[in-house]
Order: C-alpha cells, then sequence, then structure tokens
C-alpha cells in the first residue's frame, strides 16, 4: 500500500513523491477521489450547434454520447444500454434522432428517453412487463456549461460548476469570450502519450521556467519577432478558483495596442473591448499582461501565444484547448482542439489555425519537445529509486516557506486570486495541492451506488 | 476509397494547392511513367528514414500542399470520416521549411537523441492526369519508429494519394494527402514525415 499521509504531507511542501506519475495504486485513487468528484470538460456546444448533433466523449472508462436534442438542451448520455449494456453509439461524432443498440434492437430518442422496444408485447407483456415510460439512458449525474464548455460531474453533490471554477472565469474570458458569440472549437486531434496525465495540466498551469530551455529550438527557427524565451521572467502567473495560468509580459501601449501587438485585428479588439469587464480590460491595458498557458483542475488546459505564420513580421494569436485524459497510470490520451471566436474574420480564423497546428497539437513544434521530456519522467518514475526521491517543486519559496516575490498588489494587477511576476513553481503546487485534498478525502457511497446487502 | 484530392481542395488551408486529378484506370505496372512514380517513392522513403530533410524539401515544389487529415469513427451513412476544419498537417511549402529548419538546430530535443525510423512503402499505382507533366500516385506506408533502447516502438499506418509534378528536367512532390489508419495516433508525436 501506499503511504497516503506521507505522499499528500510531501506534496503540501512542496516534495513530490515522484512515483506518483507512475504509480497504478496512486492513479485506482484518482479515479476514484479525483475523477468521481470534480467537473470535467467533455466537450464545447460549437461542436454540436444543431439539433440531434452529437460527439461521443470518455471520461476515463466511461463512454458518454454529448448530444443536442430536437428541444436545443444538451445532454450526456451514459453510452450503454438498458439491456444488454451494448454501446448504442459507436461513432465519435454525426447526427441523429435517435440511438439504435445494434444487440436486440432497443432505441432511444436523442434525449435520451427510451422508444423501441422489439416484441414489447410479446417478450415483456408490454407496459405490464417492461415501463417503457421515463426510462432513459442513463444520465451523467451532473451536467452544467460555462462559455459554452460542457462539463459533467460524476459526484452526487458537487459544488455548482461556477463555484467549481470560482475565479478562474474571469480568465477563461480571455480564452473563450471574446465576442458575444463565444468560441468554436475545431478537431480534437487525438494522440496517446506514456505520460502520467498530471504532467501536462502541471505544465501548463504554470511551467514558464521551462520555456527558455525546451522550447528553444522554435526560437531559434524564428517563430517569434523577438527572442521571447527569456522574456517569461517578466510575465505573471496567477492562480484564481480551481485554476491558474501565466502570462507575458508585453511592451508599453493601451489595451488596443497590445492587442494589436500580439496580432488582433481591430474588429475582434473592438469586439473584446466590449465584451470585456473593466478589471478583464486592465490586466491588458493598464497592467500589460497577456495569458499564455493555463490549467484548471483537474485535467483541463489552455494555451495563448503568437508565432509568425508567413515570412513576415506579423504575428498571429491562436488558442487551443486540452484535456489530459488519463487512460493508466502511465499513459494519457491528449484531446487537442484549435479555437477560435466565432464573430472572428474568416482570413484571421484561417491563419490563426495555421498558427496552432505549426505550434500545438499532434504535429506543434512546441508540444513535440515537451512530450519527449513528460514521456522520460514518467517512464524514469516508475523504479524502486524513485521511492526514495521527492522532487524539488518549491520554486519560489525559500526554505522556511518565505516567498521570494511578494504577490503583486491590485496597483499592479487588475484580476482576482494572487499573482506574481518571475519563475516559481506556485501554481503547480497550487494543482497537486487540490490534488492531495482530493486523494486524502475517501468518498461517501455515491446514491446510485448498491451497498453490500443489496447486491 | 474516397478521392483524396477532395480532402486537399476542402481543406483550411489548401487554397494554394494545386487541383490536378487521377484520369483513366491504374497505369500497367511496366508502363515507364509507373516505373519513374515508384522509384521516386522509394528513393523519398530513403530520406525520410535517414532524416534527410533537407534534401527531402528540396523534391516538394514551391506550391506544395502536405494534408493528413484527422480521422474520426462515423456512422457508413454519415458521408465523411475526416474532422471537419481539423488535420494533423495542413502545410505550405514556408511550415514544412520552418519545421526542416527546427530539426537543423541543435535544440530539437524530441529527435536528439534520434528515432529509427522505416517508411515502409506499398501497394504502389499511379494514374495519368490531364497533362504529362503529372502523376498521381496511390501508396501504403507504414512507419515503424523507435525511439532509445527499451521504449515500446510505435506504428503509423496511412494511404497517401500524391501528385508528382515534373519541374526543370526532376520530378518533385506538389500535394500529397495523408489518410492515416487511426482515429487516434498511438505515436507521442508526429515530430515525422509519412
Amino acid at each position: 500500500m501506499i503511504d497516503q499521509a506521507g505522499v499528500v504531507g510531501s506534496v503540501r511542501r512542496g516534495m513530490i513523491p515522484a512515483h506518483i506519475y507512475n504509480d497504478e495504486q496512486v492513479f485506482a485513487l484518482e479515479k476514484e477521489r479525483v475523477f468521481g468528484r470534480a467537473w470535467m470538460f467533455v466537450a464545447h456546444e460549437s461542436e454540436i450547434p444543431e439539433a440531434g448533433d452529437y460527439v461521443v466523449r470518455r471520461v476515463l472508462d466511461d463512454s458518454f454520447i454529448v448530444v443536442r436534442d430536437e428541444k436545443g438542451e444538451i445532454h450526456a448520455h451514459f453510452n450503454m444500454c438498458l439491456h444488454r449494456g451494448m454501446q448504442v453509439c459507436r461513432a465519435e461524432m454525426g447526427n441523429a434522432s435517435h440511438f439504435r443498440c445494434p444487440y436486440h434492437g432497443w432505441s432511444y430518442r436523442n434525449d435520451g428517453r427510451i422508444v423501441g422496444l422489439p416484441f414489447h408485447r410479446d417478450a415483456y407483456g408490454g407496459e405490464a412487463g417492461f415501463q417503457r415510460k421515463d426510462r432513459r439512458l442513463l444520465p451523467a449525474p451532473n451536467i452544467d456549461s460555462c462559455n459554452g464548455m460542457i462539463f459533467i460531474s460524476l459526484d452526487d453533490e458537487p459544488p455548482s460548476l461556477r463555484d467549481y471554477l470560482g475565479d478562474f472565469t474571469f480568465y477563461l474570458d480571455y480564452y473563450t469570450r471574446q465576442s458575444p458569440s463565444g468560441i468554436e472549437l475545431r478537431g480534437p486531434q487525438r494522440w496517446r502519450v506514456k505520460a502520467n496525465w498530471k504532467i501536462g495540466a502541471e505544465n501548463f498551469a504554470g511551467d514558464m521556467y521551462h520555456t527558455p530551455q525546451t522550447h528553444t529550438s522554435v526560437v531559434e527557427i524564428g517563430l517569434f519577432r523577438e527572442p521571447k524565451a527569456e522574456k517569461r521572467r517578466d510575465g505573471a502567473t496567477y492562480w484564481a478558483g480551481n485554476g491558474g495560468g501565466t502570462t507575458y509580459k508585453l511592451p508599453p501601449g493601451d489595451l488596443e495596442e497590445r492587442l494589436r501587438y500580439v496580432g488582433y485585428p481591430d474588429e475582434m479588439i473592438a469586439r473584446m473591448s466590449r465584451e470585456w469587464s473593466a478589471e478583464q480590460r486592465a490586466v491588458v491595458g493598464r497592467d500589460g499582461f497577456m495569458i499564455s498557458a493555463a490549467s484548471v483542475f483537474p485535467n483541463l488546459s489552455f494555451v495563448h501565444n503568437w508565432p509568425r505564420v508567413e515570412d513576415s513580421e506579423d504575428v498571429v494569436p491562436f488558442i487551443s484547448v486540452r484535456q489530459w485524459q488519463p487512460i493508466s497510470h502511465d499513459e494519457t490520451e491528449v484531446l487537442s482542439w484549435f479555437a477560435v471566436d466565432a464573430e472572428a474574420p474568416e482570413e484571421f480564423k484561417r491563419l490563426s489555425y495555421k498558427a496552432y497546428l505549426m505550434c500545438f497539437g499532434s504535429t506543434g513544434m512546441f508540444e513535440q519537445d515537451d512530450v519527449e521530456n513528460w514521456v522520460s519522467l514518467t517512464s524514469t518514475a516508475a523504479g524502486s529509486m524513485a521511492r526514495r526521491l521527492a522532487l524539488n517543486s518549491r520554486m519560489g519559496l525559500l526554505e522556511d516557506d518565505t516567498e521570494l516575490v511578494p504577490a503583486l498588489p491590485s496597483e499592479r494587477f487588475s484580476g482576482p486570486g494572487t499573482a506574481r511576476v518571475g519563475y516559481s513553481e506556485h501554481n503547480q503546487r497550487e494543482l497537486l495541492r487540490r490534488w492531495a485534498d482530493h486523494i486524502e478525502q475517501p468518498m461517501p457511497k455515491a446514491a446510485g451506488e448498491w451497498t453490500e446487502a443489496e447486491r | 476509397m474516397t478521392d483524396a484530392s477532395t480532402h486537399s481542395s476542402r481543406s483550411v488551408l489548401g487554397g494554394h494547392a494545386p487541383r490536378e486529378q487521377r484520369q483513366g484506370s491504374t497505369l500497367p505496372f511496366g508502363d515507364e511513367r509507373h516505373l519513374r512514380a515508384h522509384q521516386w517513392l522509394v528513393d523519398e522513403a530513403y530520406l525520410l528514414d535517414e532524416q534527410a530533410y533537407t534534401q527531402w524539401l528540396e523534391l516538394l515544389t514551391d506550391d506544395i500542399h502536405y494534408l493528413m487529415p484527422v480521422r474520426v469513427t462515423t456512422a457508413q451513412a454519415t458521408g465523411f470520416d475526416t474532422a471537419p476544419g481539423a488535420a494533423h498537417f495542413d502545410e505550405n511549402k514556408y511550415s514544412l521549411a520552418r519545421r526542416v529548419a527546427r530539426f537543423g538546430t541543435e535544440h530539437a530535443w524530441t529527435e536528439d537523441p534520434p528515432s529509427r525510423l522505416r517508411h515502409h512503402i506499398t501497394n504502389v499505382r499511379t494514374f495519368a492526369t490531364g497533362d504529362d507533366d503529372h502523376l498521381i500516385v496511390d501508396s501504403g506506408v507504414l512507419l515503424f519508429r523507435s525511439r532509445g533502447d527499451v521504449r515500446e516502438p510505435s506504428l503509423v499506418s496511412a494511404g497517401r494519394e500524391d501528385l508528382l509534378r515534373r519541374e526543370s528536367g526532376g520530378w518533385r512532390l506538389a500535394r500529397r494527402t495523408i489518410l492515416v489508419d487511426e482515429s487516434v495516433i498511438r505515436m507521442q508525436n508526429l515530430a515525422i514525415f509519412l
């Protein structure tokens, strides 16, 4: 058995027992206590714009059909026939008014209600034997959305999604609400890496320290207007609610000039100016910080960057939404979407997509080197020596826990939460602290679960 | 098989792509044009195995469109099996040249130490087009990639449709559509070319 109290205590001190990145027992606890509770992203409303549109998404071992019904309401049905348990939908995406089980032909409306049961009278004696009314595919226990991002939670009584995200929603708007129409998502590219899921989430939450080393090559080939790898030190990292991220410090200017500097066309800038609150505008326009990577606990991340996409001085910003979907203790499926404001001009969408493909995703020149590191870390964490090593994740803290750099006062950072300038691992610690809180908290018996006596 | 060239014309970044299409049935395997096209693919595969990407880049036309759509599982009647508007690669000469330049730096960690690569090319067939300077070539490719000493090797299987163009005496690749046979790629990244 793992020394749960020891692991949790060490994590809280910022000393991370290396084996938690490759340990079946730890993963078993994570499945139950982290992924059994958290709100998890499954799809964006723009992926299923029309009635009947659906995508099939997994949350660990469970498959869900995320579908828009004929009235426009969005559901997440557990993809298992009520009769013999066959998957009622075996495609990844499409449009359907009904899902029919291929095994015995039970069929369900896209809102989940059972509609067809072959030989209902002969086989069951009709409604007297099997009452079809109110029977439906098992729904995800909780479903909610924020800025079109659809989340589900398997917990019986989770906090509301808004409460769960907390003040991170302030920052979520930069990625997903640049106009009243919000974003549209394309993809995802999906690929599997032999790396533990936590590593990507930690990296995107706050690892500005890796950029100058890991991503030297993309600077060397002129993908950026300036040698920005060294500039990461000047950016702020923030943690707010259940998420946090990194920013870049921009050259002097006001909101318009700074958004123009990262490549947004004027009509998009005008919409952002109208859509964002005074504080949201001030983080960019007054304080000079532009969002870069971010993570929401446990495994959802974002990235915003602005490379060159042609042989010119111009840069083009892009946004990616990504999920680190755990497959096992040492394997993760990466789902990486390209996201763009739905009201953006077509030419901007095209170039922004190109910027995304060059930098992130399965072929992205940033991501290629990240994954190499994470695979190597995971494989090294498997052995007995890793059980003797606690990785130092205390950057930004002195031995006596004094913070190296104080949090920015509100005169220098207008956003909620805590923000600091300079290299640190505050955000990675925040993320893993939440992980520790979940890991040590046993699950109460879920309402839908059977007790031993009922079996 | 869907006509792969329609993927190129429908793709987000394929506006510049040449549009030549195949005409007629497969050229006989003894046909001079087929022999030339087949040899071109085999010679290219050796360059890709060796990661001789600067030489490889010289084999591409300036208007190259290099496309690898994201494949998705859909019902038979859906009429598409690629994710709308999403690709793994949707490249022109500039972005391919940046990728090659990156491998040329001393800091492309994902390929240092380099992978051992073997591109197995098979099922090659050639079609004429409307003019003698363009050929369409279909092929299957199975890429074996091994990294380090004990890591599990990884495979990518795909079908390709290539448009070859005769330019100043030599044949160059003007369009490639890679239809990967998996929806979820089982490789840590695509820091390779197919």
